[in-house]
């Protein structure tokens, strides 16, 4: 009996370092990046995060062949104000989804290597708080709302 | 006599609780410069092509904002907006609405590339922007605020700034204003109140 608890003991304990890295519990579903104007240097990537764990990660870093720099940033309102703000992390508690969306938080691509079209894809790798990547590839969308333009069609 | 001093205690209280309301309100009404009804007017900026003014388009609705094109999320997301509310509007009446995007950043924004980025949400578009002083004046005529914020971050610099989009009749009028996310149908019913007054929806 005494040997049975400390062998469940000793699983609860070695299960510890066992415990779901970010990339495996967190699911990013819907990733998507912002068409463009020509010549701009900036977009954003939005996408839906939801930490399949018991326990909670964050978001801490995110790279992109696409950009020169990427960075996580917020929008705060205040006073009829819009401030975008960089922010270190992107917390993801437990079995919560957190939307990364126009507007409100998102992954900054900073410095785009080429304009971005729609159709395109743009690669992206998440990092979490314990060091965890994971990859994804993210398509290039127009603006939400925005018709498709003559132009911007091909003939 | 104890009923006096009720009486009294609660027509002071009423009092107290009125003037609370009262002064409330009118802070609300004056505290922030977002919430004033701002004043409007004509204005010269520069364009690609040369200098803007507001009376130019006199006979034409005007549709402005604010804004700059270093801007990630905000910019794009109203201007796509006011792209699919003019798209909803029939060709002769998208004619007669002169959208203008002025860019607070000079510093960043050429006058080639606020070309090329307000002509990517509609070819009517015109770029414009001057110095800051002539921006700063502009802006404040119309209640629109914006400041320039340092960040440890690659941007160099962001800018806060308010999203409205100004809505100036054919006399060149400050008519109304929207707040920023206001949906494309509601954009476009009220460019079409301003370009045909006399008709009712």
């Amino acid at each position: 009996m005494k040997r049975a608890f400390i062998s469940t003991l000793l699983a609860l304990t070695l299960s510890g370092p066992l415990l779901a890295a970010g990339s495996d519990s967190i699911q990013a579903s819907d990733p998507y990046v912002r068409a463009v104007p020509p010549g701009m240097a900036n977009s954003a990537a939005f996408m839906q995060l939801m930490n399949n764990d018991k326990n909670g990660h964050a978001l801490v870093a995110a790279e992109s062949p696409a950009a020169k720099a990427v960075e996580l940033h917020t929008h705060v309102h205040e006073g009829g104000m819009m401030m975008m703000r960089k922010i270190d992390k992107i917390d993801l508690p437990a079995g919560q989804p957190v939307a990364l969306q126009p507007g409100g938080l998102h992954v900054m691509l900073l410095g785009l290597v080429k304009d971005l079209k729609p159709g395109d894809q743009v690669e992206l790798t998440l990092i979490y708080e314990d060091g965890s990547k994971s990859k994804l590839s993210a398509p290039v969308k127009m603006i939400e709302g925005m018709p498709m333009q003559r132009g911007q069609m091909s003939h | 006599m104890p009923h006096r001093f009720l009486i009294i205690a609660i027509l002071l209280a009423t009092f107290a609780l009125s003037a609370i309301l009262l002064w409330r309100q009118d802070a609300s009404t004056t505290s922030s410069p977002l919430t004033m009804t701002p004043a409007g007017g004509d204005f010269t900026l520069n364009s690609k092509d040369g200098p803007v003014s507001l009376r130019d388009f006199k006979g034409k609705v005007v549709l402005l904002y604010f804004g700059y094109t270093f801007c990630p999320d905000i910019c794009p997301s109203s201007l796509a907006l006011v792209s699919a509310a003019l798209h909803r509007l029939p060709p002769e009446d998208q004619k007669q609405i002169q959208p203008l995007f002025v860019s607070v950043d000079p510093e960043r924004d050429s006058l080639d590339h606020l070309q090329q980025y307000s002509r990517y949400f509609h070819e009517s578009f015109i770029g414009l922007t001057g110095s800051p002083d002539v921006i700063k004046s502009v802006a404040d005529s119309y209640g629109a605020a914006y400041r320039k914020v340092a960040e440890k971050s690659s941007t160099a610099y962001t800018v806060d700034h308010s999203a409205n989009l100004y809505l100036i009749d054919t006399q060149g009028k400050l008519s109304g204003q929207l707040a920023h996310g206001t949906p494309p149908e509601e954009i476009s019913s009220a460019l079409s109140k301003l370009l045909h007054p006399q008709t009712k929806e």
